[in-house]
């Protein structure tokens, strides 16, 4: 069957796809309210389909761990869900099953966060539940022996997996130290095993209330009475007692370590290799970005192509940005057999000389922005990707401005300014933190070339020595 | 000069010049229509075809007749002197700017208003009926070479996302080549006959697409998310690689690294698959199911160039895809253009047929990892259904009575209330031929394997010899159906499941009866298949401890 396919068709094309790239994303406009003991509330109205999106976050998080505590915050956003309000943990549970809800709380580095996702109709139940966990959670302690110890046994079944996902833990363990970036989100087992009770019931009032909520919902509701729900719900709340830390912006490491993470018998080796980096606000955001899709953020990246696609030495490597209040870490993380661990780290060092002397082109250069804008588009095509925009938005005082001048800012970035950046945020090869897991008697003597030596077992309950 | 300076003065050139342009509103108008409602596919074509017939017809009449204050007369019967062309003229003018100023409107307002886009077939309230039909925009078409494509458009965001599905995966292996569906899918990104290693995923960034695609023991799915402008490189780079791909034996080499590399983060050092492998190789002694998708460590040093080429021929043939569009296109623009770039790719035989069927169970499996573990893993795995078994969604809504969330069955029994499991999952193969249902346990470290199974099959047995309630049916029920539609909120949603519906259920339309296949199940349904599917004989248990730890079994 043939199709005709006349010159007007391709015009019309034309004329619409001059859209698609270069404009980026804009938010719509929202209502913010704002109470007087300093909770905010966004709210979005989006018809189109009978669901709601919410994210509800509580600034804080890992950072305001206790001393010698961390995973306290995370401990806190699992027994939410345990119990609150008038229900039980197991009531708790049935009550969002029933309705085929979701509503997860996790936490993060500099924040609590409890994303939902439910029909419309569900609304006022769904809000209940979210009232009840911020400012009624029973905080029992069956319920937080228990998760405690299932968390400890998380990271202890994560230390028997792919560790993939474990040393970026280690990384930032290892290069923030003492620094509060340096606490593992989720803690450690020596730490859990620490946290009483008592504890996390004073955490919770000193870390939890008012003056750290933000309360993104976005859907099939009415804004006006969405606004006089959660203000009902949240005007007499308290504030949280303490105030949020301050705490000094962490200083990049000067030289080289090595921290070697045993585990007997393992056939690969994963490394992170990073310092410190940049923060939320760093003002070249879009130069940055361009720069770190093109060196290790798509599968045409520099890191991949020299030691996925003509080394063949990994399946996966990449380069990481994380970009809190503060300045975070900027690493590279790959892996490969134990055999080749040497050859594919001098490899990343190599490519990491390479990224500072030379850089991209301006062919790379172009092809990076419109990756960046094509792929932009499907991160806020749902209620509930929009709620958790808002939400960082506020929780990080940015404004919309922060997506909405995205595309343009992408599209005028400038060779110069990118290498410039790239000068700026990368790590020079001589001041790096190492941090390499695999089988370490068969890489201790050949890894102390990077710099002085550390060793610790995969068994240790913490993610540094 | 005459001729042209009477067509001139008889208006011609003008009412050709008003043809065209309504022409094209009509045409826009028709495929603005299209995309968004229930009109054939071929009301375009048909349109184009009468307007084209017209042309002719219109200019002659222009010619022949003339406007006058009298009404129409044939122009050579017009006294000069008398002759209105002039003003007529002027008003064939204003309707061509007024057409004009409608196209641009339209054109652009489509960007700006909202359309009457029909993105879900609604999401029911309360009781209303949970039937619903196939969103009436989405529409299908094969090629002659067997090459059938389906499309859904939705314009909310200016993007496109493309699923290939394969008819290839590990069934249709044997020793030997297993893992060679997976590498391949590796391979399709490795060069064609005039692209290099790696320019496919050079071109189609740079035209701000991304791409992945999966492996399964059933298919091979190539994935593609892009702006709408990269449409027709998409199809050009899809073309050209499902037609004239490169095994070129370097990169072939090269290649193998990067599988092996895969292989031992995903299976080698990680101690669930590390199991899960093994029983898998452990409850199949005859049906391919048994081999693990990324291939046995010997296979995948030794599969020849021989293997790859005829692998590509017979199972990357048009007749053996179905490939998938949704977002912010028309079948009619996608139609055209895989009329274009994909109609050429030939037909083949269609692959031999997985001839094996599994013997039924006669007696319960037992397969034992030792690896240095702090976490013991016991896995549990029962023969069921294919996924278009009548079977499979009852066993999906009784999985997640079962092990789906913190109010589910197995949870609060293992993890809650008895403590002797840190997490419990389930899962259900939904392949073409019958798979397995799987129950996944991680314990604590010291934890007792056999401890753990007795209360699971103590469990299993209970809902065999008991049912669910109505109420676990219907929570189960309401939480697969949100998350049937928090699945279809996206554009890459609508593809996957798309295609996973025509692919393993012959019909993409059957998607939209899930709701009320939902509906119609009953406790007693899931009763009757948990006592046909949790049986001993019918059962493989698997346990991954450490070396030195107490109670081997």
């Amino acid at each position: 069957m043939t199709y005709l396919r006349p010159a007007w068709l391709a015009l019309s094309a034309c004329l619409c796809a001059g859209t698609a790239l270069g404009q980026g994303v804009t938010l719509p406009d929202v209502h913010r309210v704002e109470l007087d003991n300093g909770a905010v509330f966004i709210l979005d109205e989006k018809h189109d389909v009978p669901l709601i999106g919410v994210e509800a976050i509580i600034r804080g998080g890992a950072v305001t761990d206790p001393s010698g505590k961390s995973g306290m915050s995370s401990l806190l956003a699992g027994m939410l869900k345990k119990g609150a309000g008038d229900r039980d943990a197991a009531t708790f549970a049935e009550a969002i099953g029933a309705v085929g809800a979701s509503l997860e709380a996790r936490a993060g580095l500099e924040s609590i966060t409890i994303s939902g996702e439910f029909l419309a109709r569900d609304a006022d139940l769904m809000l209940e539940l979210l009232v009840d966990m911020l400012r009624a959670p029973t905080l029992g302690y069956t319920e937080m022996k228990k998760l405690r110890d299932r968390k400890i046994n998380f990271i202890r079944a994560a230390k028997d997996s792919d560790l993939r996902p474990l040393a970026p833990a280690y990384g930032n363990a290892s290069l923030f130290g003492e620094h509060p970036y340096g606490n593992p989100v989720d803690g450690n087992e020596e730490s859990l095993a620490k946290i009483s009770q008592r504890e996390l019931r004073a955490y919770y009032g000193e870390h939890v209330g008012a003056d750290r909520l933000i309360i993104a919902v976005v859907g099939d509701f009415d804004a006006a009475a969405m606004s006089d729900t959660l203000s009902a719900a949240f005007g007499d709340w308290q504030k949280a007692a303490a105030p949020l830390p301050e705490f000094e912006a962490p200083v990049p490491e000067e030289g080289r370590r090595v921290l070697l993470v045993d585990k007997p018998g393992a056939t690969q080796s994963y490394f992170w290799i990073g310092n410190v980096g940049v923060a939320v606000g760093f003002p070249q955001r879009a130069e940055l970005d361009i720069a770190n899709t093109l060196f290790g953020g798509r599968f045409t990246s520099l890191l991949m192509a020299e030691l996925r696609t003509k080394a063949g030495l990994t399946y996966g490597a990449r380069s990481v940005l994380l970009r809190p209040s503060r300045p975070g870490s900027v690493s590279i993380n790959s892996y490969t057999r134990t055999e080749t661990t040497i050859e594919a780290i001098d490899l990343a060092l190599a490519l990491l000389a390479q990224l500072h002397e030379t850089g991209f082109d301006e062919e790379a250069i172009q092809s990076g922005k419109n990756y960046i804008l094509g792929q932009f588009p499907p991160r806020l095509e749902t209620a509930a990707q929009l709620a958790a925009q808002f939400a960082f938005l506020e929780a990080h005082g940015l404004d919309a401005a922060f997506v909405n001048d995205y595309g343009a800012a992408i599209l005028a970035a400038s060779p110069e300014a990118i290498q410039s950046v790239i000068g700026s945020v990368y790590p020079e090869p001589d001041n790096l933190v190492f941090v390499v897991l695999g089988d370490a008697e068969l890489l201790r003597n050949d890894i102390a070339k990077y710099g002085p030596v550390t060793e610790i077992a995969i068994t240790e309950p913490r993610f540094r020595p | 000069m005459a001729v042209f300076a009477e067509l001139r003065r008889r208006n011609v050139f003008k009412v050709a010049l008003l043809y065209a342009i309504a022409s094209w509103l009509i045409i826009w108008f028709v495929g603005a229509i299209e995309s968004t409602s229930d009109v054939p596919v071929w009301t375009e074509t048909f349109v184009l075809f009468v307007l084209a017939i017209g042309f002719p017809v219109a200019l002659l009449f222009a010619w022949t007749y003339e406007i006058t204050p009298s009404g129409l007369k044939k122009a050579v019967e017009v006294d000069q002197t008398q002759s209105i062309v002039y003003k007529t003229g002027q008003k064939l003018n204003a309707a061509v700017a007024v057409l004009v100023v409608l196209g641009v409107l339209a054109v652009f307002g489509q960007r700006l208003l909202p359309t009457f886009e029909f993105i879900l077939p609604g999401i029911p309230e309360g009781d209303a009926p949970l039937s619903e039909k196939a969103p009436a925009n989405i529409r299908s078409l094969t090629l002659d070479n067997g090459l059938k494509i389906i499309v859904w458009p939705d314009h909310d965001i200016p993007n496109v996302v493309m699923y290939n599905f394969v008819r290839a995966g590990g069934r249709n292996e044997y020793p030997g080549i297993t893992g060679l569906s997976h590498f391949f899918e590796h391979m399709m990104f490795l060069g064609t006959e005039k692209r290099e290693p790696g320019e496919f995923l050079r071109v189609l960034e740079a035209a701000g697409g991304d791409y992945n695609a999966y492996t399964s023991s059933d298919v091979t799915v190539f994935q593609d998310w892009f702006p709408r402008s990269a449409l027709e490189v998409v199809f050009e780079l899809e073309g050209d690689r499902f037609q004239d791909l490169a095994l070129v034996p370097e990169v072939v080499e090269s290649e193998r690294q990067v599988v092996f590399s895969e292989r031992r983060s995903s299976i080698d050092n990680d101690n669930f698959w590390k199991l899960a492998e093994q029983v898998q190789a452990t409850a199949y002694v005859a049906h391919p199911y048994q081999f693990t998708v990324i291939g046995w460590p010997s296979d995948i040093e030794s599969w020849t160039q021989e293997d790859l080429i005829n692998y590509y021929r017979t199972y990357y043939a048009p007749n053996n895809r179905t490939i998938v569009f949704t977002g912010d296109v028309t079948p009619r623009v996608i139609f055209s253009l895989a009329d274009e770039y994909f109609a050429e790719a030939p037909a083949q035989d269609p692959p031999p047929p997985v001839r094996t069927v599994e013997p039924e169970q006669q007696g319960e499996r037992r397969v034992v990892v030792r690896a240095p573990a702090q976490t013991p893993l016991l896995h549990i795995a029962f023969h069921a259904g294919s996924a278009a078994d009548a079977s499979t969604l009852p066993m999906r809504l009784l999985l997640n009575i079962l092990t789906g969330g913190e109010s589910s069955r197995l949870h609060r029994l293992l993890v809650e209330n008895a403590g002797i499991a840190v997490s419990v999952d389930g899962y259900q193969d939904e392949g073409f031929d019958p798979g397995l249902v799987w129950l996944y346990m991680t314990l604590p470290p010291g934890g007792d394997p056999r401890v753990v199974e007795q209360r699971v099959l103590e469990e299993l047995a209970r809902v065999a010899a008991d049912g669910v309630t109505a109420a676990e049916l219907a929570k189960a029920r309401n939480i697969m159906l949100a998350d049937f539609w928090r699945g279809l909120a996206t554009i890459d949603g609508k593809a996957e499941a798309l295609g996973q519906y025509e692919v393993f259920h012959g019909d993409y339309e059957r998607l939209f009866d899930l709701p009320a296949a939902m509906k119609a199940i009953t406790a007693a349904d899931l009763q009757r298949v948990a006592a046909k599917v949790f049986r001993a004989n019918n059962m493989t248990v698997g346990v991954l401890q450490a070396p030195d730890s107490e109670g081997a079994q």
